[in-house]
């Protein structure tokens, strides 16, 4: 018989059946995922929050970037136990059609974007760069985008886009 | 043309916030995952296939093999001759011998690691010269040979007897890959009536259609394609990939079957961009007119046709590029060999060409003892001369007008100040011509359909795919200028064949032109329906009324809104406003197969920095002047050149799906380098050159290839002006860049009579 229990967290657990729960975008989310699955396939596969996309697979490109505890990091490198608990935060957490936030805002402005593919990532990039260095000179605006690869815009756009945001939240 | 600063694509917020659903983001409930197997060896016979355990493993649902294609087992633009799944041998790692649908990705993996087929080994063909090597093993049943094409006018011989200077090179270019960064896939929807839907990324729909037809054997009104939104395609997703196997597999379960590649199984399955080998002798007297040119190219074309006979003719066409050389011999061959296919990719064969050329120009003025420059201007065709091939074309001035701002741009001050001494700047320019659409002898039909909906929008219907380049918001742009309409008031259809009117394929920069000169077709009896339609409901004489934001307004009046499309729709019968146009290409007029009738022009400036201590080559400065008729939406026109130039730079630096002995060594984004933000130059410009010639209709050429064209002869020009080395084979890697150092002794404590062995 299946039994459930809470952990210091509040967190319900149950047992026999693997159950990875974390705080998704700030809901509590529960998936039936061995503890090896890959992050970006739950939430894809599982949770069918497809924002977050799948490209190259071994942390090169940034397509699946996501934030965990606010920590920028590829899904696609990281394992369903190692978000345990955790907050993740994904590009559906971050704006709306209807309310996109300012960075979002300035990739639509700027020729930030074409096919899309890279985007979500490339905005979950953006967003932590500017959380952490609100007012980046061009090197760090290159760093902080450094692990993110878009085959469309040939990354002026993104790059405008990126200063325009950091000029509006100034 | 005027635009507001800021004009919003149609497609933007659902792109920047990840609410847009890709093709494989889909998820159907019921739904199988489908997994394909490729060949274990670049060449083989097959002896025998066993999937009696593969169909035994738990949670499989269908294991199928050759035998299970009910209508023509290959497929192919130009002619169908890659099979869907091989039956008695394989000629590349990416053959389709098996494929699978389970429950899960495990399960399907686990099935077709338990097919088992015998192979028997043969030779492998992986490089031109071994496959056109006597006694070779034959490939096809017409030989290792896909396609020649040739090109003459002139007397060749008596042309470079008349020569002063001549200069003879070989040139190396590489196998680009794509890099889309959604991999191919989709999901198959098998309908209660046997036919299928399929969502998968394509640049033409009905092609996709019509090839399916003929494998599944079911009749193309049976087969829904739906092609759209794309993540990237740059040409890479124009021929099929993967969706014979999602269609036969969702036929055979009566499931639904997703069906996506992993970036590895991409990179080896899928196309890439046409390794050339091209030699060129070219001559000119000692006034600069280059009188007497000789090109010859070895494309290696890979296992398969797909379009490869189409670029061969397309880089033979272009070997000569904008200069009226009067003798002129060009031979192409394109050599099939056991290595990955080489197909469509963003420029069709004239990157490859044009680096040959421009750097044939180069060279050429450097033994003249002039500027590169001042070559091409004596050179430079004039607007009515006849195109590359001796055939008419739309008379136009572009080469001269980009050639113009390429040439100021070289009079620009290099960044460097001197300091450090192990960093030398150098600047190159190079131009471009680039004909656009299909060419003469193809069929290249386009047209488009406009419709009062019943919700009162303004349907605008094409058979273009929207790949990232931005087609929705040029219909957006187009419709709004000639309806004066508002964003809301548009409703746009692409991508369904269901719905869509046959407008021919999102390739060879055709996209923009075509939906401009639909519009421009049909917008006056569309204007006509509308305004009669309001004035038979309103009472008003049609004279009076006139189309504006929302709907019908009437003039002399306040300028506020008398009729809204969503009411005048209530009055009307679906399909009532309804108006269609269909029409060709512009082609030339001559019977020369292949030519071209519209061509754009590009030209290309780039400052590079060289670190003579690693051999790194830096691009600092990358300027483009674009000659492609009017702009229609700027944003989209400079993320066109803008990233095609950086895909260029990738081309030119770092870019190149090495394979060995048939097999790829780069097989994900670690060893196939593409470039990231750092290797963005400091400095990216476009300059719109938008004047066309009196009386030029054709509006808009559409920007797609050309921003791609003469950035690496550009670039090849510059590193030879920074360490004196011209670059003959791309990607320029940093050992060659250092041997040229080491050669030249360009640093003071390395002098060559130092090196060991020089």
């Amino acid at each position: 018989m299946e039994q459930t229990r809470k952990d210091a967290r509040g967190i319900e657990h149950r047992q026999g059946v693997n159950v990875c729960t974390f705080y998704l975008n700030g809901m509590q989310a529960s998936v039936n995922a061995s503890p090896l699955a890959r992050v970006v396939d739950m939430l894809r596969d599982q949770l069918h929050e497809t924002g977050t996309k799948i490209s190259c697979g071994i942390g090169r490109c940034g397509a699946c970037s996501i934030w965990v505890n606010g920590q920028l990091t590829s899904s696609c490198l990281l394992l369903a136990y190692q978000v345990e608990g955790k907050e993740v935060t994904t590009i559906e957490g971050i704006g709306t059609e209807e309310r996109c936030s300012i960075v979002q805002e300035a990739f639509i402005n700027e020729g930030g974007f074409q096919c899309g593919y890279c985007t979500p990532g490339m905005i979950m990039a953006t967003e932590a760069l500017l959380k952490q260095t609100p007012d980046p000179s061009d090197e760090e605006i290159r760093d902080g985008l450094s692990g993110n690869i878009c085959r469309c815009t040939g990354y002026s756009g993104i790059i405008r886009a990126v200063k325009a945001a950091a000029a509006r939240l100034a | 043309m005027k635009q507001p600063e800021y004009q919003r694509r149609p497609d933007a917020e659902p792109k920047v916030t990840g609410s847009l659903k890709y093709l494989t983001d889909r998820f159907e409930d019921h739904m199988l995952i489908g997994k394909v197997m490729r060949s274990k060896h670049p060449h083989a016979r097959i002896k025998n296939i066993d999937t009696s355990a593969a169909e035994a493993i738990p949670g499989v649902y269908a294991v199928l093999t050759h035998k299970d294609v009910p209508g023509l087992n290959r497929f192919g633009i130009v002619m169908p001759d890659q099979p869907v799944f091989c039956e008695d041998r394989v000629r590349y790692t990416g053959d389709a011998v098996a494929a699978a649908a389970a429950e899960s990705a495990e399960a399907a993996e686990k099935a077709l690691a338990a097919v088992v087929v015998e192979y028997e080994p043969l030779p492998v063909l992986d490089s031109v010269e071994k496959a056109l090597s006597p006694g070779a093993e034959q490939l096809h049943e017409m030989g290792n040979i896909l396609h020649e094409a040739f090109y003459t006018r002139g007397d060749l011989q008596q042309g470079f007897a008349d020569c002063t200077c001549i200069v003879e090179e070989t040139y190396q270019l590489p196998r680009q890959m794509h890099g889309y960064m959604e991999t191919e896939g989709g999901v198959v929807v098998p309908g209660q009536d046997g036919g299928i839907s399929v969502y998968m990324a394509t640049q033409h729909g009905f092609k996709d259609r019509f090839q399916l037809s003929r494998i599944l054997d079911t009749p193309e009104e049976k087969i829904r394609i739906i092609s759209s939104p794309i993540g990237g395609s740059f040409g890479g997703k124009d021929e099929l990939n993967l969706q014979p196997y999602g269609a036969l597999l969702a036929l055979k379960t009566g499931r639904p079957v997703q069906v996506h590649n992993t970036r590895k199984e991409s990179v080896r399955a899928g196309l890439k961009r046409h390794p050339m080998a091209i030699t060129m002798r070219t001559g000119a007297d000692e006034s600069g007119r280059v009188l007497a040119h000789e090109t010859t190219i070895y494309a290696d074309t890979g296992a398969y046709a797909t379009l490869g006979p189409a670029i061969l003719e397309f880089a033979v066409e272009h070997a000569s590029g904008l200069y009226p050389i009067p003798n002129i011999k060009t031979t192409g061959v394109s050599v099939f060999t056991n290595n990955g296919v080489a197909g469509e990719f963003r420029g069709f064969g004239g990157n490859q060409v044009t680096f040959a050329l421009e750097g044939q120009m180069d060279r050429l003025a450097e033994k003249l003892g002039m500027e590169g420059g001042q070559l091409r201007f004596i050179n430079m065709r004039k607007p009515s001369d006849a195109g590359p091939l001796g055939q008419e074309i739309a008379p136009t001035d572009g080469g001269k007008m980009v050639l113009d701002d390429v040439a100021a741009w070289q009079q620009l001050p290099l960044s460097n100040t001197g300091e450090p001494p192990w960093l030398k700047n150098g600047r190159g320019g190079a131009v471009s011509m680039h004909g656009g659409g299909l060419g003469y002898g193809r069929l290249d039909p386009s047209g488009g359909r406009l419709a009062l909906t019943k919700e009162g929008k303004l349907e605008a219907a094409f058979g273009f795919e929207e790949c990232g380049q931005g087609i929705v918001a040029v219909i957006e742009t187009v419709m709004k200028e000639a309806f004066s309409c508002n964003d809301e008031d548009i409703e746009i259809t692409i991508g369904d064949t269901s719905k869509v009117p046959v407008s021919g394929s999102t390739t060879a920069s055709r996209g923009t032109g075509m939906i401009w000169t639909a519009v421009e077709n049909m917008k006056a009896l569309f204007s006509r329906q509308l305004l009669t339609e309001a004035s038979r409901v309103t009472g008003t004489a049609a004279a009076d009324l006139y189309l504006g934001a929302g709907g019908i307004h009437k003039s002399g009046t306040e300028s506020s809104l008398f009729l809204s499309y969503k009411a005048l729709a209530e009055y009307v019968q679906a399909g009532d406003i309804e108006t269609h146009t269909s029409f060709d290409f512009p082609v030339t007029p001559d019977e020369i197969d292949s030519g071209h009738y519209l061509y754009s022009f590009g030209g290309v400036s780039a400052e590079v920095e060289v670190n003579l201590l690693t051999g790194a080559v830096r691009v600092l400065d990358l300027k483009q002047s674009v000659s492609a008729g009017p702009v229609v939406y700027p944003q989209g026109y400079r993320g066109q050149i803008e990233g095609g130039g950086i895909m260029a730079l990738g081309y030119t630096l770092m870019e190149d799906a090495v394979m060995e002995e048939g097999r790829y060594q780069t097989e994900n984004f670690d060893t196939y380098l593409m470039p990231g933000v750092k290797d963005l130059p400091d400095n990216v410009t476009v300059k719109p050159r938008e004047e066309v010639m009196e009386g030029d209709t054709y509006g808009p050429r559409g920007v797609g290839e050309i921003g791609t064209i003469a950035v690496a002869p550009a670039i090849a020009e510059a590193i030879y002006q920074a360490i004196g080395a011209r670059p003959k084979k791309l990607p320029v890697s940093r050992e060659w860049i250092l041997h040229q150092i080491q050669q030249r002794g360009l640093l003071p404590w390395n002098k060559p009579e130092k090196m060991l062995g020089g």
